[in-house]
């Protein structure tokens, strides 16, 4: 366990191809030096903590990890690791662990054999790693595999090996990368509830990397938000879902994803905010409103996000919004409507099930729809540069 | 449609028996003549089976093993495999992990100079290299496994990058991460992971290195040192006499050896000349 530090870290990838200065590719940042991979890229994780780093693919989170790992090198900036600069020692001097996407583990080795392994080049002695291999075996259920070799393994036990492999070493800082990618999505969600466990089990900081949102949001102490090599937002889950940094975290957290609407807000002569959508006006909840006039936010065209669980259907009335169902999901507990609104598509999640019993939920494709959201569960965007209007 | 495939398939087992009757048929040949007595053995009745006359058990063989230093040149040969069999293996996947792990412009080029080198001839380079050999005393056995490194790395090199390149990364940066050195990540984790590889290079390599003529006739002291593929043209007697029946057992002594190692890693071969075109 160690307090890792990552202090204006960057990487550049020397150009391969000529490009010009400013260029983009994959909206990664192009400089003369290079394809920036990680910007200004700023974080201290406590002792023990679990932070995710999540993003889509090519946003720089699998760099970041190997530059902290030692597989990568940074090109500016400063790793520390238990406060001991890092940026320059070989990844077996960092007391560090990672747990690849891929499982790598050596198909040579029985299991036993591949955990074992990082004990050997540490010189431990025979019965001290006989314990901690069987304690770590114990611990994932993997004990009746340890004289198996990989390829007779399925997905889910040879992930589980890799994971033994790499807290028998007891490191300071446990870094995974994708672990569950490769898993399928029933033994994805098994996977993912025995490291939440295994994280109340072993001392040590975890440093975890997904796209995927949900194991983001489920494992993470902290999620790190990241984009084209830059961080959008760090926080707790709740706080990043529910006060989403920009445009960008707001559409990336939450399944199904916000929706968006073309808006605008108006500030009248006392200091009021009002939100205009169509013709419905929405007004923002006070605590809303005050965080518009401490950052002193005037009238403007915005980007209006509601999550598809906030919006409320209701019969014909005033200040309602209206659409036409497109398409219906049902998904059993709640149907996912798609409406077309304002030639976009909104999704609403109406649920089937209530404490007094089954909601009559039937909609056809093409029946018309109205709904409407409060406005304590609105997000306003800037239409400029999609920075939330409240942060 | 199967009913056709079948039919074509049965029709190249028919055309391919044929073609290994033709690839069989001279090493047969010379094993039916290596039990024959000297005096059998004629153009004439070169393809005719040995008779109760004309059956000389394995006199030959006896003959063949006991003159011309058989012994010392079986060895001399084995000593030559063994060392530069060795001795690519060992450089070439070393190298060829290198250059496939780490890709600058200098590994690149690194790795087409061993692609060319398979195109280029002996008889091109025979005279200058037989001339540097003798320069750099290169012309003894124990060290003939230098010039044997150097034009087998080639085809070595383009079969372990060839294996190399579908290995995942990840392997070995686990390695590392686990708290090897570079030096424990290729014995403990690279040479365990190119073992087909290596058994299909050693074969194809022992196989040239054991049946070649021209490369130790070259650099090698004949009057002292001879490998068996020099020792067989030793078996003429004077005014052009050929000793057929010992040349033809001693041939068939020569082959032997070679023949086992191909046929137990000729599994090997296939799956090291396969491993890297499939993703797997």
């Amino acid at each position: 366990m160690a307090e890792v530090s990552l202090r204006h870290i960057e990487k550049v990838y020397p150009n391969t191809e000529k490009k010009k200065k400013g260029e983009k590719k994959s909206n990664l940042k192009v400089t003369e030096e290079g394809v920036l991979a990680v910007q200004d890229f700023n974080l201290d994780i406590k002792d023990r903590e679990f932070v995710v780093l999540v993003g889509p693919s090519g946003c720089g989170k699998s760099t970041t990890l190997r530059m902290v790992a030692g597989l990568e090198e940074i090109t500016r900036g400063e790793l520390y690791i238990d406060g001991k600069l890092m940026n320059d020692a070989a990844p077996k001097d960092r007391d560090i662990a990672m747990v690849f996407q891929s499982y790598a583990l050596y198909p040579h080795m029985t299991v036993r054999g591949n955990m074992e392994y990082p004990l050997k080049l540490k010189k431990m002695p025979k019965e001290e790693m006989n314990q901690r291999v069987e304690q770590a075996a114990e611990i994932l259920g993997i004990t009746q595999y340890l004289d198996r070799k990989p390829k007779a393994l399925s997905g889910g036990q040879r992930q589980r090996v890799a994971i033994g492999r790499a807290i028998v070493r007891e490191p300071k800082v446990l870094l995974m990368d994708e672990p569950l990618s490769n898993l399928d999505a029933k033994l994805r969600n098994q996977m993912r509830a025995e490291i939440i466990k295994l994280r109340e089990r072993i001392d040590t900081t975890f440093i975890y990397v997904t796209h995927d949102q949900t194991e983001a949001m489920t494992l993470g102490d902290r999620i790190v938000i990241m984009k084209d090599g830059v961080i959008q937002q760090v926080g707790t889950p709740q706080e990043v879902f529910d006060h989403p940094a920009n445009l960008f975290v707001a559409g990336f957290i939450g399944v199904p994803q916000m929706n968006f609407y073309d808006a605008e807000l108006i500030r009248d002569g006392s200091g009021s905010y009002t939100v205009q959508v169509e013709n419905v006006h929405i007004v923002p909840s006070e605590e809303k409103q005050a965080r518009l006039r401490q950052n002193g936010v005037e009238s403007q065209s915005i980007t209006l996000g509601v999550r598809p669980e906030h919006i409320t259907l209701l019969g014909e009335g005033e200040n309602m919004l209206h659409g036409a169902v497109e398409v219906t999901e049902m998904m059993g507990s709640a149907v996912h409507l798609h409406v077309n609104f304002g030639g976009r598509d909104t999704i609403i999640i109406a649920q089937t099930m209530s404490l007094e019993g089954r909601n009559p939920v039937h909609f056809g494709g093409g029946n018309p729809i109205s709904f409407t959201f409060g406005g304590n569960v609105i997000h306003m965007f800037s239409k400029k540069d999609e920075r939330n209007l409240e942060a | 449609m199967k009913e056709k495939t079948r039919r074509i398939n049965r029709l190249w087992s028919v055309v391919m028996f044929f073609v290994s009757v033709l690839y069989m048929y001279p090493i047969f040949m010379v094993l039916m003549n290596s039990l024959k007595v000297e005096s059998a053995i004629s153009t004439s009745t070169a393809f005719e089976l040995p008779t109760a006359e004309t059956f000389a058990g394995f006199a030959n063989y006896e003959n063949a093993i006991n003159a011309q230093g058989f012994l010392s040149s079986f060895f001399y040969t084995a000593f030559i495999t063994i060392t530069s069999v060795l001795a690519i293996l060992f450089f070439c996947s070393m190298f060829a992990w290198y250059i496939t792990r780490v890709e600058t412009k200098v590994t690149k080029a690194l790795y087409l100079l061993c692609a060319f080198s398979m195109v280029v001839p002996f008889q091109m380079v025979m005279f200058t290299l037989s001339s540097m050999a003798d320069t750099l005393n290169l012309d003894t056995p124990w060290v003939l496994w230098v010039i044997y490194l150097g034009f087998g790395a080639g085809l070595a090199v383009f079969m372990f990058c060839g294996f190399m390149r579908s290995v995942p990364v990840d392997i070995e940066e686990a390695s590392m991460i686990d708290g090897s050195s570079p030096l424990q990540t290729y014995f403990h984790i690279v040479i365990p992971l190119l073992r087909p590889t290596m058994v299909s290079v050693a074969i194809l390599e022992a196989m040239w290195i054991w049946n070649d003529y021209l490369l130790p006739t070259l650099i090698l002291d004949i009057n002292k040192y001879r490998t068996i593929s020099m020792l067989i043209q030793f078996f003429r007697g004077s005014y052009g006499r050929v000793e057929m029946g010992p040349m033809m057992a001693c041939i068939m002594l020569a082959i032997l050896p070679i023949i086992i190692v191909y046929l137990v890693g000729q599994k090997h071969i296939i799956k090291g000349v396969v491993a890297g075109a499939v993703k797997g």
